[in-house]
C-alpha cells in the first residue's frame, strides 16, 4: 500500500503548530504576585529611588528583590495607608515570613548577565530593559523586554558591544 | 587586544594534583559513576600525565599536568558543524555547551585529547544552581567540555578592572588551578604584555610546546631542564 | 552497563533523607537543607570571603572560604597564612563535600540491637547527655573515675589536646590518649637527644637533602608547607641549587620529584643509614669537632665499673661494609659510595627519615640509624641544619583545685601503659590498649570516650579491636560521622564539621616557625550539632563535689580568647600579613623594633579573625644543652636512655639481674641483637613469615590521607588519579615481579599474607622495587557513608599484629605476602 504523503503530513502539520502555539501561550500567562505592589506610591509619594529596595543593582549581578526585612523598615505595627495589601504585607511581617514574590525577569544559569555591568559601566537606565517601571500601580504581569538572546544580541549590536560567546556563558 | 596564556613550570610541579581538585570544584565538573569513570568516562578538565624513563633502578618520571592547550590554530573548532567551539578575539577556544550537539568531532581532532563528553544527564533541581560554584552553569548530558581558562573569571575581573577605571595587570585573572598550586608552578598571564611573567617565560630556553609540528600553536608552554 | 549505572543511581540516593537526584551533576553528592536552598533562590549573589584554617590533615594550612549570600562555594588557599602561602591540596578543596555530606549524623544517636549491626535510634540532646552524665557522675561516686579513657583520633595540632586533658584531670583520669601521637612519632629523637620534639629541618639553606622513606610532599605533618620549600628551591635556577635524593621501596610523590630515587629493600632502611655512616667515617667526612665535643658513645668506652663498651664507630666499621649493607638493603656498593660522598662533601646537608621507614617492627632503631647521620655531619643548630621553634606565648588556663576523688583518680596508674613489658617507650599503643581492654587489667573500663578518628579502620588487628570495643559498657563517640569505629560507640554526638567550628591550631611539627592559625566558622551549624569542646565544658563543670570549676568559661571560643591574650602580652611575632617576610621581622628585631604592635586585645583578635593566623619566625637560639636532655648532656650514639628503662624493666621482672631475664625481656621486645648493639643504632631484622616471597608496603595518596577521605566522593574519584584507579584500590608490582607471576597490567592480583588475602588491580610500573607489592592505604571501608562503603580494599585488614617494639607504632611495612593472578 501506498501512503497518502498529503494525509499523513497534515495531520502532522496540525499537532506541531498546535504544539508551538502551546509553548508559546503557555510561558506567558501572566504573573500574579502575592501583594499587588504599588511602584508609583513608593516611588512618587515615599520618594524612593530604584537602588533603595533593589538594593544590589550597581554592586552585584542580581539586583536583588525586597523581602519584609527591608520592608519593615517603613512598614511597621501601624499601617501607613488604607490599602488592603498593606494589611497583607504586615501579615507577612508579623509571622517574619518572607514573601515568595516571583521573579519575572531570570536568565537561564549558562547565562551570565550583571546588573552591575549594565548599569554602571554600561551606564543603562532601569527603564531600558524594566519599562517605565515609576508608572506601575500593579505589579508587571509580564518582562517588558524578555531576556532572551536575541534582545540581549540586538542591544550588543546596535550600541558596537561585543558579541564574543564567551562573555555571557560558561 | 590580550592574549591569554598558561605556563608551567615542571621543575617545580610536584604531582600533587591540587590543579585537578581546584578545577573540579571550581567549574562544577561532574562526578561520574566508578565503574564509568574506570572505562575511561572520568571527567578532568586538567589532568596529570605520567610517563616512566629509563630502566630499573635508573628511573625518571615525566608527570605534566594537561589542561586545555587553547591552541592559536586550534584543529577542534574547525571541525565543529555547529560553531560550538571557536577561538575568540584574546586567544581563548570557548565550548559553548548551548550550541554543541554532541557530535564529538572536536574530541577526535584534538591531538591532546583535552575534551571529555558529558555520558550522563546531570538533572537537578535548580535551586542547586547556587551549589557549588553559582558563576559556572553544569552541563547537560550530551555535550562536551572542557577547561575554559576560567573565562567566567576573566569576566569579573574586566568588570572589576572598568569599576576602577584601569587595565587589567598581569595577576589579576587567574584560573583556579594556577591560583592554588602549592608549588606555584602554574604561571597565567598575557602574551601581549611584554611586562608579564608568561611573556617572559614562554622564551625561556627551558621551554616546551606539545607536538609543536602540528602547527597547533598552544598556547600552554612547559618549562623544563629535561629534554 | 545501563543496569549497573542505575543500581549506583539507588545507591546514591539511599535512604536517609538526602536527596535522590539520580543524576551525574555535581550536586547528587551533596546534601543541602532547605534553609541553605531558600537562601541560594533568593539571596542578591553578595559574595564574602572568610579565613579559616583546613582540619581535613594535620598540616594546618590557612584556607579562603568563598560566600555567596554567606553558603560556602569554593576554598582556596590564605596567601598570607606563612605555613601554605597560598597553596592548597587536593584534600583541601574537597571541604564543601564534608560540609554537605549526605551522611552526616545529624543528630545525638543511640545504638539499639547489636553492637556494629548499624541499627541507630534519634536521641535529643539532653537526652544523649544525661545518659552520659548520669555515668561518669556514678562512677565518680564509686570512686572510679580512672575508668574512663578517652581517644583522642583527630590528629590535629591544636588546643583541643590541652582541653580535653584538662577536663580528664577534673574528672579524676589520667587516661587520655592520642592516636596517632606525635610522642611515639619522637621517641628515636628522645633515645638519642633526651628530647621529644619533632625537630625542623632548614631546607632552604641546605645544598643536599637525603630522605630515607619520609614521603614529605605527600604524607608527613604538612605537605604543602614541604612543597611550598620545595618548589622554592627548585624555582631558583642557579647552580648551588638543593640537590634532593630519596631512598624508598616505592616512587612516592617525594621519590618522582627528587633528582634521584634510590629503591630499597622494605625494613632496612637503617642499614643502609648505617652504610652510609661506614664510609663517612672511613673517608673522614664527618664533623670530628661536633662528635668530639658534644657526642658520646661514638668511640669505643669505659663505664664507671671498669667495663668496656663498643661504640658506634666501631660497630659501624664492623658490621655496615657497603657489601653486606648491599645484601641486606638490595642498595648497591658503589651507590652506598656515591650517596655518603655527595652526603660528606656538599655542606650543609640534611638527612630525614619517617613513613616508610618508620612504620615497622625496627622503625624506632632505624630512624634512630638515619638520624645519627646528622650528628656525624654536625647538623645541628646551624644554617641548612636541625633546629627548634619556639613554644607559642599562649596563656597557660587558670589553676584549679581537684577534690579527692580527682587526686586518687590521676594517681592510678594510666590505662596505655603496658602490663607486659612491650613497647618501653610508647605513652600509648593501640595494641596495648585493646589487651588492657580484654584483659580488664590493671582495671576494666568502664566507658570509653573517642574524639574524632578512625582507629579501628587505622589499625592492624581489627578482630580483637572490636570485641574489646564490644565490652565496654559505654562506649561515645563525637563525630560527624558514622565510621567503623563508631559503629561500636553505644551513643554517638554528632560534631560541627571543621567548617562550622572554633579552633585553634599551633605549631605544626616539623614547620619552622612557631605560628598560631584560627579556625573560625564560615557557616552557622546547618544540623542539630554541638562542638565537643563546649560539651566537655558543660560535663567538666558538673557539681562532682568540688566547687572550683576546670572551665570557667562559658564556651570554647572564651577559652580560646583567654589563650590567644597571651601571645597578644608577649609582644612577639606579628598577625599574618601581605608582604611580610621573616627577613624582614628580623631586621626590626635587632634593631629592637616590633611590628607587632596592636592597640588593645580587641584590635588584636578581630585582626586574628580577619587574616587568619599568627606568626614569629625570630627564633630564639638554642645552645646543645637545651637540644640534648640526655644523662650525658651530649648527643647520644649509645643510647643511655634506652639503657636505662630495659635496666629497669629487666631489674623489675627478675631477681638478680641474670642473662636469663635479660633474654626474656629481650625475646618479649622481639629485640634480636645482644650486647651493647641494642642500645646503638642498628638494623633489627623483622621477624617475616617463611614461604612468603614478596613484601607487602602501603603508602597513603595526598588525596586521602589515612582513609578519612573516603566519604568525599572528588577524593574518591581522585584516589588514583596519577594511576588512574578511580574509586578503587590497586597493587603496583615491577615488571620483572609481575612477569614472574604471569601478572599483566589490569589484572586482577591476589594479596595473600597468612591472616587472609585481599584482591586489587595491577599496576605495572617500574617504580617499585621488585619483590614488592604497594597497595594504597585509604580504602576498603565497611562504613563511613555510601561513597566510602565497599570501594576497594584495606591492605592493613591482611597485615600481622605488629608493632614497633620501643614505640608501639603499626608496623604496616613488616608483612610479608603471597601474590597470584586472579582467576
Amino acid at each position: 500500500m501506498k501512503l497518502n504523503v498529503v494525509n499523513v503530513l497534515i495531520p502532522i502539520i496540525a499537532i506541531v503548530f498546535i504544539f508551538a502555539l502551546w509553548v508559546l501561550f503557555a510561558g506567558q500567562s501572566p504573573i500574579i504576585q502575592p501583594i499587588s505592589y504599588n511602584h508609583k506610591v513608593h516611588i512618587e509619594e515615599a520618594g524612593l529611588e530604584c537602588i533603595d529596595c533593589h538594593k544590589y543593582a550597581e554592586s552585584m549581578t542580581r539586583a536583588s528583590i525586597p523581602n519584609i526585612d527591608l520592608c519593615e523598615d517603613c512598614h511597621g505595627d501601624e499601617p501607613i495607608s488604607k490599602s488592603p495589601e498593606e494589611k497583607k504585607l504586615i501579615e507577612f511581617i508579623e509571622q517574619k515570613q518572607n514573601i515568595p514574590w516571583k521573579q519575572i525577569y531570570s536568565v537561564p544559569d549558562h547565562v551570565y548577565f550583571s546588573h552591575r555591568r549594565h548599569v554602571v559601566i554600561g551606564e543603562l537606565n532601569c527603564s531600558n530593559c524594566h519599562g517605565n517601571v515609576s508608572e506601575l500601580t500593579a505589579p508587571a504581569q509580564y518582562p517588558f523586554l524578555i531576556p532572551s538572546m536575541g534582545n540581549c544580541i540586538d542591544c550588543h549590536k546596535q550600541l558596537k558591544i561585543t558579541n564574543d560567546c564567551l562573555a555571557c556563558h560558561f | 587586544m590580550s592574549k591569554w596564556a598558561m605556563v608551567i613550570d615542571l621543575d617545580k610541579c610536584t604531582g600533587c594534583g591540587d590543579c585537578i581538585a581546584a578545577c573540579k570544584i571550581e567549574n562544577n565538573i561532574a562526578i561520574v559513576d566508578p565503574e564509568e569513570a574506570n572505562s575511561g568516562r572520568v571527567m578532568f578538565w586538567i589532568e596529570m600525565v605520567s610517563v616512566y624513563e629509563g630502566e630499573f633502578p635508573n628511573i625518571k618520571i615525566k608527570r605534566f599536568p594537561k589542561p586545555c592547550f587553547h591552541c592559536e590554530n586550534p584543529p577542534c573548532t574547525k571541525v565543529c558543524p555547529v560553531h560550538a567551539t571557536y577561538k575568540n578575539d584574546e586567544g581563548l577556544v570557548g565550548q559553548i555547551y548551548h550550541r554543541c550537539i554532541g557530535c564529538r568531532y572536536c574530541m577526535v581532532a584534538c591531538p591532546y585529547t583535552v575534551k571529555v563528553f558529558n555520558w550522563y544527564e546531570p538533572e537537578w533541581p535548580v535551586e542547586f544552581r547556587k551549589c557549588f560554584n553559582p558563576d559556572v552553569s553544569v552541563r547537560t548530558k550530551g555535550v562536551v567540555e572542557k577547561c575554559s581558562f576560567c573565562a567566567h573569571r576573566l569576566i569579573k575581573v574586566k568588570e572589576e578592572v572598568d569599576l576602577e577605571g584601569r587595565d587589567i595587570q598581569d595577576g589579576d585573572y587567574m584560573p583556579a588551578c594556577a591560583e592554588s598550586c602549592p608549588a606555584d608552578a602554574i604561571y597565567f598571564g598575557d602574551l601581549e604584555n611584554k611586562e608579564s611573567k608568561v611573556y617572559n617565560l614562554a622564551k625561556s630556553s627551558r621551554a616546551k610546546r606539545e607536538m609543536e609540528n602540528l602547527g597547533t600553536e598552544p598556547k600552554v608552554v612547559y618549562l623544563s631542564k629535561r629534554e | 552497563m545501563e543496569i549497573k549505572r542505575r543500581e549506583f543511581l539507588k545507591l546514591l540516593g539511599g535512604a536517609s533523607g538526602a536527596i535522590a537526584l539520580g543524576s551525574f551533576g555535581c550536586n547528587q553528592f551533596i546534601d543541602v537543607p532547605d534553609k541553605i536552598i531558600e537562601i541560594a533562590k533568593n539571596g542578591a549573589g553578595i559574595e564574602s570571603w572568610k579565613n579559616t584554617i583546613c582540619a581535613l590533615c594535620p598540616g594546618g594550612c590557612g584556607i579562603k572560604v568563598r560566600l555567596i549570600d554567606g553558603i560556602p562555594v569554593y576554598i582556596k588557599g590564605n596567601p598570607i597564612y606563612p605555613v601554605n602561602q597560598g597553596g592548597m591540596c587536593p584534600l583541601g578543596h574537597s571541604a564543601l563535600e564534608l560540609l554537605f555530606n549526605p551522611d552526616r549524623v545529624k543528630s545525638p544517636l543511640k545504638k539499639i540491637g547489636l553492637p556494629g549491626g548499624g541499627k541507630w535510634e534519634s536521641l535529643n540532646w539532653d537526652e544523649a547527655l544525661n545518659i552520659i552524665s548520669k555515668k561518669i557522675i556514678e562512677l565518680r561516686n564509686e570512686g572510679r573515675p580512672h575508668q574512663v579513657v578517652f581517644l583522642d583520633g583527630s590528629n590535629q595540632h591544636g588546643l583541643m589536646k590541652d582541653h580535653i586533658e584538662r577536663f580528664m584531670k577534673a574528672y579524676g583520669s589520667p587516661n587520655y590518649f592520642q592516636f596517632p601521637s606525635i610522642k611515639n612519632d619522637a621517641v628515636p629523637y628522645h633515645l638519642l637527644q633526651g628530647n621529644s620534639k619533632i625537630p625542623s629541618y632548614d631546607f632552604l639553606n641546605a645544598k643536599y637533602v637525603l630522605s630515607f622513606g619520609i614521603n614529605y610532599l605527600e604524607e608527613s605533618y604538612s605537605p604543602v608547607y614541604y612543597t611550598k620549600l620545595y618548589s622554592y628551591l627548585r624555582g631558583s635556577t642557579g647552580e648551588g641549587r638543593t640537590r634532593f635524593v630519596h631512598i624508598d621501596s616505592r616512587m612516592s610523590l617525594t621519590s618522582a620529584n627528587a633528582d634521584r630515587w634510590i629503591p630499597i629493600t622494605p625494613g632496612t632502611y637503617g642499614a643502609l643509614a648505617l652504610g652510609i655512616a661506614f664510609v663517612l667515617i672511613k673517608e673522614k667526612l664527618i664533623d670530628a669537632n661536633f662528635i668530639k665535643s658534644h657526642t658520646s658513645g661514638y668511640e669505643d668506652w669505659v663505664d664507671k665499673n671498669g667495663i668496656m663498651h663498643l661504640g658506634y664507630k666501631n660497630n659501624v666499621l664492623a658490621n655496615y661494609y657497603p657489601e653486606r649493607v648491599f645484601q641486606i638493603t638490595g642498595v648497591q656498593s658503589e651507590t652506598i659510595l656515591e650517596l655518603a660522598r655527595e652526603l660528606g662533601n656538599n655542606h650543609p646537608s640534611l638527612v630525614l627519615g619517617g613513613d616508610g621507614s618508620s612504620n615497622n617492627t625496627n622503625g624506632t632503631f632505624s630512624q634512630m640509624a638515619v638520624h645519627s647521620l646528622n650528628a656525624l655531619l654536625g647538623n645541628f643548630e646551624k644554617d641548612g641544619g636541625i633546629f627548634y621553634v619556639d613554644e607559642t606565648p599562649l596563656k597557660n588556663l587558670p589553676h584549679f583545685e581537684l577534690d579527692d576523688i580527682a587526686k586518687q583518680g590521676i594517681e592510678q596508674n594510666p590505662f596505655g601503659n603496658s602490663l607486659d613489658m612491650a613497647f618501653p617507650f610508647a605513652d600509648f599503643s593501640i595494641q596495648t590498649l585493646i589487651q588492657n581492654i580484654l584483659a580488664e587489667k590493671p582495671y576494666p573500663i568502664s566507658v570509653l570516650f573517642i574524639y574524632k578518628g578512625n582507629p579501628l579502620f587505622q589499625t592492624l588487628n581489627h578482630h580483637e579491636f572490636i570485641e574489646a570495643l564490644k565490652k565496654i559498657p559505654l562506649v561515645v563517640s563525637f563525630d560527624s560521622f558514622i565510621n567503623e569505629t563508631n559503629e561500636y560507640a553505644n551513643i554517638i554526638l554528632p560534631d560541627h564539621t571543621f567548617l562550622e567550628q572554633w579552633n585553634i591550631i599551633s605549631n605544626v611539627p616539623s614547620v619552622g616557625f612557631s605560628h598560631i592559625g584560627i579556625q573560625q566558622p564560615v557557616i552557622e551549624p546547618i544540623y542539630d550539632t554541638r562542638s565537643s569542646a563546649d560539651i566537655l565544658i558543660e560535663l567538666g563543670n558538673k557539681a562532682y563535689g568540688n566547687n572550683t570549676k576546670p572551665f570557667p568559661f562559658e564556651d570554647y571560643v572564651s577559652e580560646i580568647k583567654y589563650r590567644v591574650e597571651g601571645v597578644y602580652n608577649s609582644g612577639e611575632g606579628a598577625i599574618v600579613t601581605e608582604g611580610l617576610k621573616g627577613s624582614w621581622l628580623e631586621f626590626l628585631n635587632q634593631r629592637g623594633w616590633h611590628i607587632g604592635t596592636y592597640d588593645s586585645f580587641d584590635e588584636f583578635w578581630n585582626l586574628l579573625l580577619e587574616r587568619g593566623g599568627w606568626w614569629n619566625p625570630i627564633r630564639k637560639k638554642k645552645g646543645f644543652s637545651e637540644i640534648f636532655n640526655t644523662p650525658t648532656r651530649k648527643f647520644e650514639f649509645y643510647s643511655q636512655v634506652l639503657k636505662n628503662r630495659i635496666d629497669d624493666i629487666v631489674k623489675k621482672k627478675g631477681i638478680d639481674n641474670s642473662t636469663h631475664d635479660i633474654e626474656f625481656v629481650l625475646g618479649r621486645l622481639n629485640i634480636k641483637t645482644r650486647g651493647d648493639v641494642i642500645f646503638l643504632p642498628h638494623h633489627e631484622p623483622i621477624p617475616y613469615d617463611d614461604g612468603m616471597p614478596i613484601y607487602l608496603t602501603t603508602f597513603q595518596p595526598i588525596t586521602n590521607r589515612d582513609g578519612h577521605a573516603s566519604n568525599l566522593p572528588l577524593m574518591q574519584e581522585m584516589f588514583g588519579f596519577l594511576t588512574r584507579h578511580y574509586w578503587t584500590s590497586w597493587v603496583e608490582l615491577n615488571p620483572e615481579t609481575a612477569s614472574a607471576y604471569g601478572i599483566s597490567d589490569d589484572d586482577w592480583v591476589w594479596i595473600e599474607s597468612v591472616n587472609g588475602s585481599i584482591k586489587a588491580k595491577a599496576k605495572i610500573h617500574p617504580g617499585v622495587m621488585p619483590s614488592v607489592a604497594a597497595v594504597p592505604f585509604g580504602l576498603g571501608h565497611t562504613s563511613y557513608g555510601r561513597y566510602a562503603k565497599d570501594y576497594g580494599v584495606n591492605p592493613n585488614s591482611i597485615m600481622k599484629n605488629l608493632y614497633d617494639t620501643i614505640n608501639g607504632i603499626p608496623a604496616t611495612q613488616s608483612t610479608k605476602v603471597k601474590i597470584s593472578k586472579a582467576k
